[in-house]
C-alpha cells in the first residue's frame, strides 16, 4: 500500500492522486481500514451484544470480555466496535456534507463573485468568529439528540474552512487561460464546475475533508460527553459520558478500563486521520510535492 | 482610341471548344497605359493576339474599335495593312519569334518595306536608327537571332515593333527569362520610348513591379474574364478581388521576406462553370458564387470588381477600442482608441514592443476582456458576449503560453474536443473524428496512445500544436494568434508557423498574428498594424511598413526593430 489512487465517477472521469505515503501515513491508513472493517463487521467480531448484560459488572479485560464490562455487565469491546459505527458515520457524514457544501459555496463565491461572494464571505466571517461549541450545544439541545442533528450542526460550522480554501483556489483558477478559453467557447458555470473546477479542487477538498472528519469525530464525542448525543446510538463519547456519570466509579478498581478503551479508540482515529491528511496535503500542494 | 466591347474569343477548332476570353471590355486613350495580369493560361496572350487580329483558328465575337474603325469587320488583309502602321505588338521573347536563317536587319526591315513602302537603303537606315534607339549597336543587324543574348533579342523585338511608329504598343511579357539588370534596363527603355514616342501601351506581364512601373491602369484576368480593373497604384496597394490579392501576395518583389505561397489550386479551364470561376480557390466563396456569375460592377470611380461579395470581405472590424487598467490610484491606458480590420483570407500582423497593448487587444477581440469603449464587428455584426467565439466558423484565439492554454488534466482528445463539446456540435463520434482530423492537420499522431495522453505529459511544442488544433477544430473564420511561438525554440517555432500557415493557406481563414518580432511579421503577414503605447502608430501592407534596413524611413518601426535586436 504505497500508492493511493482515488477514483470517482466513470472511467474517463478518473482522477488520480498518486503519491507515496510515508510510514506514518501507511500506519494511519491501515488503522483506519481496520477500524472500518471492525465497524462494518461488528456483529460478527463481537461475541456479545453492546446493549445487553453479558457478564459480571465492571469486569477487567479477560478472555471472555476483551475490554471488560461496564456497570451493567455490558461488553465494552462490543460497545467500542458498535460505537465506531456512530463515530465514523458522524465523521464521514460531516466531512462529506461540509466538504461538498463548502466546495460548492467556495466555487460559487470565487467564480461568480459580486454579491454572491459578498454574502458568502460575510457569512463565513461570522461563523469563524462565533464560538462554535456553545452554539453547537444550544443547537443540539434545540433540535433534539440524534446522529443527523449532530452531523447537521457540525457541518454548519465546518463548511467554512473548505469554502475559504476552495474560493481562494477558484479565484486564481479563474484567471487561467484554459478557463478563459472555455469561457470563450460559451461554457456555462455548470460546465466549468463539472469539467474544470471540481477536478482542480478535488485534492484540496479531500485533504480538507479528512481534517474535518477528525474534528467532527472529536466534536461528536464532546457533545455526547456533555449528554447532548444520541442516547440510542452509543458512540464513544457517550460511553465516556456514561462511565463518568456512574456515581460509584472512583470506588472500583476497574473503572479505568471502561474509560481507557473508548478514549484510546478516539485518539487513535484522530491520529490516523491526521497522519493521512498530512501526506495527502503533500500530494495536493504542488510546492510540497518535490520534498 | 481603342475601345473593346464584349470581346469573346473561342478556340473552336479544338474539341471541346475553349473559350479563352469572354466578354472583355476595355478602353484606352492615346498615350495611356494598361497592365494586364493573371496566371498563365488566363487568356492574357489570347486577348493581345485577338486585338492584333492574329488569331485565325478562333471564333471572335464583339467589337474592337480602333481610332473609330471596327477592326473585326475589316477583311483580314485590309486589317493587317491598316493595323500594322498603328498597332504593334512585342511578342514574348523567344528564339522562335525570329526566323533563324534570315538576318536580323532583314527581318526588321521587312515590315518597313511592305507597309511603309521604303526602299532597301531607307529601310536599313531606319532599322539602324531603331536599333540605336533601343540601345543596340546597329552592327548586329547583320547577325542572326541565335547569336544575340536574351536581353539583346528583347531590344531587337521592341525595335521591330516600333519600326512603324505605332499609336498603340502591346507588349507581352517583356521581362521573362531576363536577369534583373537586363530586366530593369528593358523596363526603363520601354518607359523612355513611351515618353518620347507617346504611344499607348498595353503591358501583359506577371511581373508586378514591371506593371507598377509602366502602367497607370490595371486589369486582372482570370479564366478568360476580367475580375478587377482600376488604377494600378490602388489595386497593388489595396486589391479588392481575392484573386488579385493572391497574385500580389505571391510576388516576391512585394514581399521579399515572406514565405512563398501561391494561390491554392490551379486555374480551371475557362468556361467550365456557370458560377464564378475563382470560387473553388476562393476563401470566401459560398453557394451563390458557385451558381451564378458575378458581373463586373463599379465599386469606385475607377474601380470595377467581379465578385458577389463586392470584393474581399472584412471579417473583423474593431472601432475605437479603449481599455484602461486601474491598480490603486494609478491608471494605465493599455489601449487608446485603436481601430483595425482584418479581411477574409489575409494574415494581418499586429506588432509592437512589450507593453504596447497587443495582448490586451487580442483578449478584447475574443471577449476574454471587456473594452471600456469601442465596438467590434465580426462579419458585419456587433459582437455581444461570446457569440463570435462560441460558434463554429467564428473567432478563435491561440494563447502565448501553451502550458496555460490547455488544462493539464485533459487528455489530448478531450482538450481538442472541448470546444465542440461545449458548443454541442453534432454527436460524440463525429466530434472525436473532427478532433482527430484537427490534430492530424497539425501533424500530431492520432493513435489512441497519443489521444489518451494527458496534456501535462506533452512537450511545449506539442502542447502549442494541440492548442492550435483546438482553435482550428471549430473551423474559425478568424484566428487570433497571440505570440504563439514566443516560448518555443526557433526550430519548433519555424515548424509550427509553417504548419499553421499551411492550414491558413488550405482553409483560407484570416489570421491576426500578434508578435513583437518584426522578422516573424515580415515572414508571415500580408498587412501589418504597428501598436505603440496603446495607439496605432502605422498600418499598411507589409512591404510599405516593414521595409528592411530602410534608414531614411521615419516610421516608428526602426525603434521596434532595435528593441528586437
Amino acid at each position: 500500500m504505497t500508492a493511493l489512487s482515488i477514483a470517482y465517477g466513470s472511467r474517463r472521469w478518473r482522477f488520480r492522486l498518486t503519491g507515496t505515503l510515508s510510514t506514518g501515513g501507511q500506519i494511519g491508513l491501515i488503522f483506519l481500514m481496520t477500524l472500518l472493517l471492525l465497524a462494518a463487521a461488528a456483529p460478527l467480531v463481537c461475541p456479545h451484544s453492546p446493549q445487553k448484560t453479558s457478564g459480571p459488572a465492571l469486569a477487567p479485560p479477560g478472555a471472555e470480555h476483551w475490554m471488560g464490562t461496564d456497570d451493567l455487565g455490558v461488553d465494552v469491546w462490543a460497545q467500542v466496535c458498535f460505537g465506531a459505527r456512530v463515530s465514523l458515520v458522524v465523521g464521514m457524514g460531516t466531512a462529506l456534507l461540509a466538504g461538498l457544501g463548502g466546495a460548492l459555496a467556495g466555487i460559487l463565491a470565487g467564480y461568480r463573485g459580486g454579491w454572491v461572494d459578498g454574502v458568502l464571505m460575510r457569512l463565513i466571517d461570522i461563523l469563524l468568529v462565533l464560538p462554535d461549541l456553545p452554539v453547537m450545544i444550544v443547537l443540539a439541545a434545540f433540535f433534539g439528540p440524534s446522529v443527523w442533528t449532530i452531523i447537521g450542526v457540525l457541518s454548519a460550522f465546518a463548511w467554512v474552512f473548505t469554502a475559504r480554501i476552495v474560493r481562494a483556489r477558484v479565484l486564481s483558477l479563474k484567471q487561467r487561460r484554459f478557463i478563459q478559453a472555455a469561457e470563450t467557447y460559451g461554457a456555462g458555470t455548470f460546465y466549468l464546475i463539472r469539467r474544470h473546477f471540481l477536478p482542480e479542487i478535488f485534492p484540496l477538498v479531500t485533504v480538507s475533508m479528512i481534517r474535518l472528519a477528525g474534528r467532527a469525530i472529536v466534536a461528536e464525542a464532546g457533545l455526547s460527553f456533555l449528554g447532548l448525543g444520541d442516547p440510542t446510538s452509543r458512540s464513544w463519547g457517550f460511553i465516556l459520558h456514561h462511565a463518568l456519570s456512574f456515581p460509584g466509579i472512583y470506588y472500583t478498581a476497574f473503572w479505568k478500563w471502561w474509560l481507557l478503551f473508548p478514549w484510546l479508540a478516539l485518539t487513535l482515529v484522530v491520529l490516523a486521520l491526521a497522519l493521512i491528511g498530512k501526506d495527502l496535503e503533500k500530494v495536493a500542494d504542488p510546492r510540497m510535492r518535490s520534498h | 482610341m481603342l475601345s473593346v466591347k464584349h470581346l469573346s474569343i473561342v478556340y473552336d477548332r479544338v474539341r471541346p471548344a475553349v473559350p479563352a476570353a469572354m466578354d472583355i471590355s476595355l478602353s484606352l486613350a492615346p498615350g495611356e497605359s494598361l497592365g494586364i495580369i493573371g496566371e498563365s493560361g488566363c487568356g492574357k496572350t489570347t486577348l493581345a493576339l485577338g486585338l492584333m487580329g492574329l488569331l485565325r483558328e478562333a471564333d471572335i465575337q464583339g467589337q474592337v474599335c480602333f481610332q473609330g474603325r471596327d477592326l473585326n469587320t475589316l477583311a483580314p488583309a485590309r486589317r493587317r495593312r491598316y493595323q500594322w502602321r498603328h498597332m504593334a505588338m512585342v511578342f514574348q521573347n523567344s528564339l522562335e519569334v525570329f526566323n533563324p536563317v534570315i538576318s536580323l536587319g532583314e527581318q526588321l526591315a521587312e515590315p518597313l518595306r511592305t507597309h511603309l513602302g521604303m526602299d532597301r537603303q531607307a529601310a536599313r537606315r531606319r532599322v539602324s536608327a531603331m536599333l540605336e534607339l533601343t540601345g543596340l549597336d546597329p552592327v548586329w543587324q547583320d547577325s542572326y537571332a541565335h547569336q544575340l543574348s536574351g536581353g539583346m533579342r528583347q531590344r531587337a523585338l521592341i525595335a521591330m515593333a516600333l519600326g512603324c511608329s505605332p499609336d498603340l504598343l502591346i507588349v507581352d511579357e517583356p521581362t521573362t527569362s531576363l536577369d534583373p539588370e537586363s530586366r530593369t534596363a528593358i523596363l526603363n527603355l520601354i518607359e523612355t520610348l513611351k515618353r518620347e514616342m507617346g504611344f499607348a501601351l498595353i503591358l501583359i506581364s506577371h511581373n508586378l513591379p514591371a506593371v507598377q512601373q509602366l502602367t497607370t491602369r490595371l486589369m486582372t484576368l482570370y479564366a478568360g474574364r476580367v475580375v478587377e480593373t482600376g488604377m494600378t497604384a490602388d489595386i497593388l496597394r489595396n486589391p479588392l478581388h481575392p484573386y488579385t490579392r493572391g497574385l500580389i501576395n505571391a510576388a516576391p518583389d512585394f514581399f521579399p521576406y515572406k514565405d512563398l505561397w501561391g494561390i491554392p489550386g490551379a486555374p480551371p479551364r475557362p468556361g467550365g462553370t456557370t458560377g464564378c470561376a475563382f470560387a473553388p480557390r476562393c476563401c470566401q466563396s459560398d453557394d451563390r458564387c458557385r451558381q451564378s456569375l458575378p458581373p463586373l460592377t463599379h465599386v469606385g470611380v475607377e474601380r470595377q470588381v467581379a465578385c458577389h461579395k463586392g470584393g474581399i470581405e472584412t471579417v473583423l472590424q474593431a472601432v475605437g477600442l479603449s481599455k484602461t487598467y486601474r491598480s490603486g490610484r494609478r491608471t494605465i491606458q493599455a489601449l487608446a482608441g485603436v481601430s483595425l480590420s482584418v479581411r477574409r483570407g489575409e494574415v494581418a500582423a499586429l506588432v509592437g514592443p512589450s507593453g504596447s497593448g497587443k495582448s490586451t487587444l487580442a483578449h478584447i477581440l475574443v471577449s476574454v476582456l471587456a473594452a471600456d469603449a469601442g465596438e467590434i464587428r465580426f462579419r458585419g455584426r456587433t459582437i455581444v458576449n461570446h457569440d463570435a467565439t462560441a460558434a463554429m466558423g467564428g473567432i478563435q484565439i491561440v494563447f502565448q503560453d501553451p502550458a496555460e492554454a490547455v488544462s493539464h488534466r485533459f487528455s489530448v482528445l478531450e482538450a481538442v474536443r472541448e470546444p465542440l463539446d461545449i458548443l454541442g456540435w453534432q454527436d460524440r463520434s463525429r466530434r472525436d473524428a473532427k478532433a482527430a482530423a484537427a490534430l492530424a492537420a497539425m501533424h500530431l499522431p492520432t493513435g489512441p496512445d497519443f489521444l489518451g495522453r494527458t496534456c501535462h505529459a506533452l512537450s511545449g511544442g506539442q502542447r502549442q500544436r494541440v492548442a492550435i488544433a483546438r482553435a482550428l477544430v471549430t473551423d474559425p473564420a478568424l484566428l487570433v494568434a497571440d505570440e504563439i511561438t514566443a516560448m518555443l525554440d526557433p526550430s519548433t517555432q519555424a515548424v509550427i508557423l509553417r504548419e499553421l500557415k499551411a492550414q491558413q493557406q488550405a482553409r483560407g481563414f484570416s489570421m491576426l498574428f500578434i508578435t513583437h518580432d518584426i522578422h516573424l511579421a515580415r515572414k508571415t503577414a500580408d498587412r501589418v498594424y504597428v501598436l505603440e503605447g496603446g495607439r496605432l502608430a502605422a498600418q499598411g501592407a507589409v512591404f510599405e511598413i516593414l521595409a528592411a534596413n530602410d534608414d531614411n524611413r521615419t516610421h516608428p518601426l526602426p525603434r521596434v526593430a532595435m528593441e528586437n535586436e
